[in-house]
């Protein structure tokens, strides 16, 4: 069985996969109404906020790492970055690169595998599952039990526990409040905004359900494919116009 | 030490020894080439500095970072500078070179500010560096790879897999990256000792001037590749953080409104100096922690990051395939990246064999007998001809792997060919850079006092938004001038340093601009490793005023990463620091003011310039005001130069009979031991 359609528990209710599909349908039927669906369910264990990002648009500059990484721990480690890009120098564009940032699993595997319940949703911060490092006894069930790759719960070995990304509800290196309800670094500082952030669930079973097209017409007008449809992307690079910039 | 790693690599290949220098010693240098200088000076044999040549085992080259390398400073967390005796140059100076990408700030990560490489190597290897493991390792298998194999193979040596798409353990502590390890390496160029190869990291990284490629040849160095875990501490991370955010969205373009572009060098629209035209299937590529990419990722991977000298060898291919952008357009543009080769002696030297084919000189059975088909120029089939004899050194692909101004010299052709400028080499036997030092004198200048083509474009804004041929609406001369030059502390009294009027050409004004140009860039663009391409950021109309960030922004990160309080004032003071230390090696070398020379074209055939460079609009003043005037069509007079030099010493408070540096300027800036041993070897100058 693909660890993926694993029966996952998290906190103290239980969803099926079965369960969830209908709640998100119910979700992405009533787009833009996020946060009140949890109370209409009770079920607030959930995090309600994801990282959505456009890999066709990420200039590679990993300036989301390093602000990751300084705003939680005052320092510049792409190592301890909770999202991760990576890249071949020489690949062919769009498959150069990959953002692979948390999901917030509505199921999270990392959840259900700690065997001492370091992880768990911290309702402080709209229930985004946090790493408690004083709990954490470092066994990595949590890395293992990612079904993604790389492993979004991140190894800090440097403190020796996990952690994963907490749309930065806890950033003692930064003046800004995050969360769900706040700012998130990576969002913040991406110089091209190729990371945004929803409130509306993604759909679980898809792979692709955490990127979107942040392009568009001004990336069209750029000169950059702004849309996923070939012939849109000629017709308006055709129709490009360049006023400045070059030097 | 916030911002440093704290230690420096150092690694000699001859007695294969691996230790480490404190950088708490060198940090009064700032970082970069401020530190590789002082090194250089610490370490090398000075006794034999006047006869040390580039491939000589006793040579040093120093790779050094910076304390905003690795940090989300923008515009400067991606550089390393490269120095030592260079091989291009004629004669060899003492001299640096400068590459982007992962390389320095994987290196901080992995605990390093910089990597010291002494000797020679009995036979080829690699240096591997993990963390704090280092080993000399055997490059048998990649001795004749080119530089994108070698850099892959490496990856898999290092890693033990081919796939980079997972977390990569590191060491026992579970220390891990998702990140391939970053390799610099040479190429087939640099293993046949051309001296116009470079050294490449990534797909498009190059440290091209200086023939470094060379050097490491001779040292028997393909590579150094750095993987690392570590982190680099922040002496006010939230801090960073916000100056970072207001530089960027005060003063850079927002890319996703561009129809509200500004004109910024910090924060341009897009990238620039791609010569096939910026987008199509591509991504704008950034170097780490920059905020504005000025590379590309294609579809077509070939042209991965290639951009200004090497693109603009677009324009030596065949028309058809230059029109429809086919594979064959993009091919001598990836070869240089492969091979190895600087791409400026690759688009010099096509023209001037192109010129001598022309003139029945060069060709089969000609004077200079020469193989190249010469009736399939730009074809993939001549470039491959041209590169394989230039790798092989077959025929005279032996004196293309000098470089073409030493070719020149083994046929016999210099004098004539630098006369009537068909060989385009302007000063030191190095190709003439856009810039031409009969329209822009400071550059040219700057280079004589240098050891290089400067490359370093401070002011090259001015042209570019001036130019009436880009369609700019130029802003008001003398509001641009006043503005430029306010910011240039200590001269910022002097807006004559801006004026490029014939009157001006050997100007006190001038000596201020260039001693400004090399003092600011020796630390902020060189040591502190800002990038030539978003710094200094004068002139910015999405800025208050028009004001860019300059000299605010420059010392506001460096401040924030290091704790120090340093000013810009002060930085620039440093700079001329370096500037002397440097003039002190070069002076040991056997260096000597009449030794200051441009190519003969340069005082005697007009510059005229082409595509834009032939509406070469520049500040002018005259009778009291300011405007536009073109300054194509002169020359620089061969008196003036020498007055210029003798302005120009005078202002450093050097010996204007010699150009060595005083012991009363070496002292000032607390050089003392630099003033004994110039004396010891009797090269101090006179007061």
């Amino acid at each position: 069985m693909n660890k993926r359609d694993q029966h996952h528990t998290t906190g103290s209710i239980k969803f099926s996969r079965r369960d969830f599909m209908k709640f998100s349908g119910m979700t992405i039927l009533s787009a833009g109404i996020v946060g009140t669906h949890v109370d209409a369910l009770g079920k607030q264990q959930v995090t309600w906020g994801f990282l959505l990002v456009d890999m066709k648009k990420c200039q590679g500059c990993t300036s989301c790492m390093l602000a990751c990484s300084l705003v939680h721990h005052g320092v510049e480690n792409p190592s301890l970055a909770r999202i991760q890009i990576l890249q071949n120098p020489y690949g062919s564009w769009p498959d150069d690169l990959t953002i692979a940032q948390c999901r917030q699993c509505v199921e999270p595997a990392c959840v259900a595998a700690c065997p001492v319940g370091a992880l768990a949703p911290d309702p402080e911060f709209g229930n985004v599952t946090r790493v408690d490092a004083s709990k954490c006894i470092g066994c990595k069930s949590c890395i293992a039990a990612c079904p993604y790759t790389p492993s979004r719960p991140v190894w800090n070995f440097t403190e020796g526990h996990s952690q994963k990304c907490d749309l930065c509800a806890y950033t003692p290196y930064w003046n800004e409040t995050g969360g769900p309800e706040g700012k998130k670094a990576c969002v913040e500082m991406c110089p091209l905004g190729a990371i945004t952030f929803t409130k509306i669930v993604p759909d679980q079973n898809r792979e692709d359900s955490y990127t979107v097209n942040l392009r568009g017409l001004p990336w069209a007008r750029l000169g950059y494919p702004g849309w996923d449809t070939p012939l849109l992307d000629t017709l308006f690079a055709s129709a490009r116009k360049r006023t400045g910039g070059g030097r | 030490m916030n911002g440093y790693a704290g230690k420096i690599l150092r690694i000699n290949l001859t007695t294969k020894t691996i230790s480490t220098l404190p950088t708490s010693a060198y940090e009064d240098w700032g970082g970069g080439h401020g530190m590789g200088s002082k090194i250089f000076w610490d370490l090398i044999d000075r006794s034999k500095l006047p006869s040390l040549r580039a491939y000589d085992p006793d040579n040093i080259v120093t790779l050094m970072t910076s304390p905003i390398a690795g940090t989300m400073v923008p515009g400067g967390a991606a550089r390393t500078e490269v120095q030592g005796i260079g091989a291009q140059t004629y004669p060899e100076w003492f001299t640096h070179s400068n590459f982007g990408g992962r390389f320095s700030s994987m290196l901080k990560y992995a605990g390093w500010d910089g990597v010291v490489i002494e000797g020679r190597a009995e036979k080829p290897v690699w240096i591997d560096i993990r963390n704090d493991t280092v080993r000399i390792q055997d490059a048998a298998n990649l001795w004749g790879l080119d530089t994108w194999q070698t850099q892959e193979r490496i990856w898999s040596l290092v890693t033990g897999q081919d796939a980079f798409n997972n977390w990569i353990e590191l060491d026992e502590d579970g220390s891990r990256t998702t990140q391939r390890p970053a390799v610099v390496c040479i190429g087939p160029a640099g293993e046949a000792l051309s001296r116009t190869a470079c050294l490449i990291h990534d797909a498009g990284n190059g440290a091209g001037q200086g023939g470094f490629g060379g050097v490491w040849g001779s040292k028997n160095l393909k590579a150094i590749s750095v993987i690392g875990t570590g982190g680099i501490s922040i002496a006010d991370p939230a801090s960073l953080f916000e100056v970072r955010l207001w530089a960027q969205r005060t003063y850079g373009n927002d890319l996703n409104h561009p129809e509200k572009s500004s004109w910024t060098w910090f924060g341009v629209r897009g990238t620039e100096q791609i010569n096939w035209g910026t987008g199509g299937r591509a991504r704008l590529h950034a170097c780490i922690g920059c905020h504005r990419g000025c590379h590309e990722r294609a579809e077509k991977s070939v042209r991965n990051d290639s951009m200004c000298s090497e693109s603009f060898l677009l324009n030596y291919t065949r028309l058809k395939d230059m029109l429809l952008k086919t594979d064959d357009a993009y091919y001598p543009t990836s070869m240089t990246q492969k091979l190895g080769i600087n791409a400026s002696e690759v688009l010099k030297g096509t023209s001037y064999l192109k010129a001598l084919y022309k003139a029945g000189v060069l060709g089969q059975g000609c004077t200079i007998d020469c193989d190249l088909p010469f009736d399939k120029v730009g074809s993939r089939e001549y470039f491959e001809a041209f590169f394989t004899m230039l790798i092989q050194r077959t025929g005279i692909g032996n004196d293309f792997a000098e470089g073409f101004y030493r070719a020149a010299m083994n046929w016999g052709r210099l004098e004539e060919d630098l006369r009537s400028g068909i060989l385009n080499y302007g000063y030191w036997g190095m190709p003439t850079h856009t810039y031409d030092p009969r329209c822009e004198p400071y550059w040219g200048y700057g280079t004589l006092l240098d050891s290089r083509d400067i490359n370093e474009h401070c002011f090259s804004f001015i042209f570019w938004k001036t130019s009436l041929t880009l369609g700019h609406p130029p802003l008001d001369a003398e509001f641009v001038v006043n503005l430029v030059t306010g910011k240039m502390a200590p001269y910022d009294d002097d807006p004559l340093m801006l004026d490029f009027s014939d009157a001006n050409l050997y100007s006190e004004h001038q000596a201020k601009l260039v001693a400004w140009h090399r003092h600011y860039s020796r630390f902020w663009k060189r040591s502190v490793l800002y990038c030539d391409l978003r710094w200094p950021d004068f002139l910015n109309t999405k800025g208050p005023g028009n004001s860019g960030l300059t000299p605010e922004g420059e010392p506001k990160f460096f401040n924030a990463v290091t704790g120090k309080n340093l000013t810009f004032l002060e930085g620039n003071a440093i700079g001329e620091k370096i500037w002397n230390l440097d003039n002190a090696i070069w002076t040991l070398q056997g260096r000597h003011r009449d030794q200051l020379q441009f190519a003969e074209f340069i005082y005697e055939i007009p510059f005229t310039g082409g595509g834009p460079f032939a509406f070469y609009y520049m500040p002018w003043y005259e009778n009291g005001s300011w405007s536009y005037r073109k300054v194509n069509g002169r020359t620089l007079d061969r008196q003036g130069v020498e007055e210029f030099k003798t302005k120009f010493y005078k202002l450093e408070g050097w010996d204007t009979e010699t150009g060595w540096p005083t012991r009363s300027t070496l002292e000032r800036l607390g050089l003392d031991e630099v003033a004994d041993e110039l004396e010891r070897q009797n090269r101090l100058g006179r007061e």
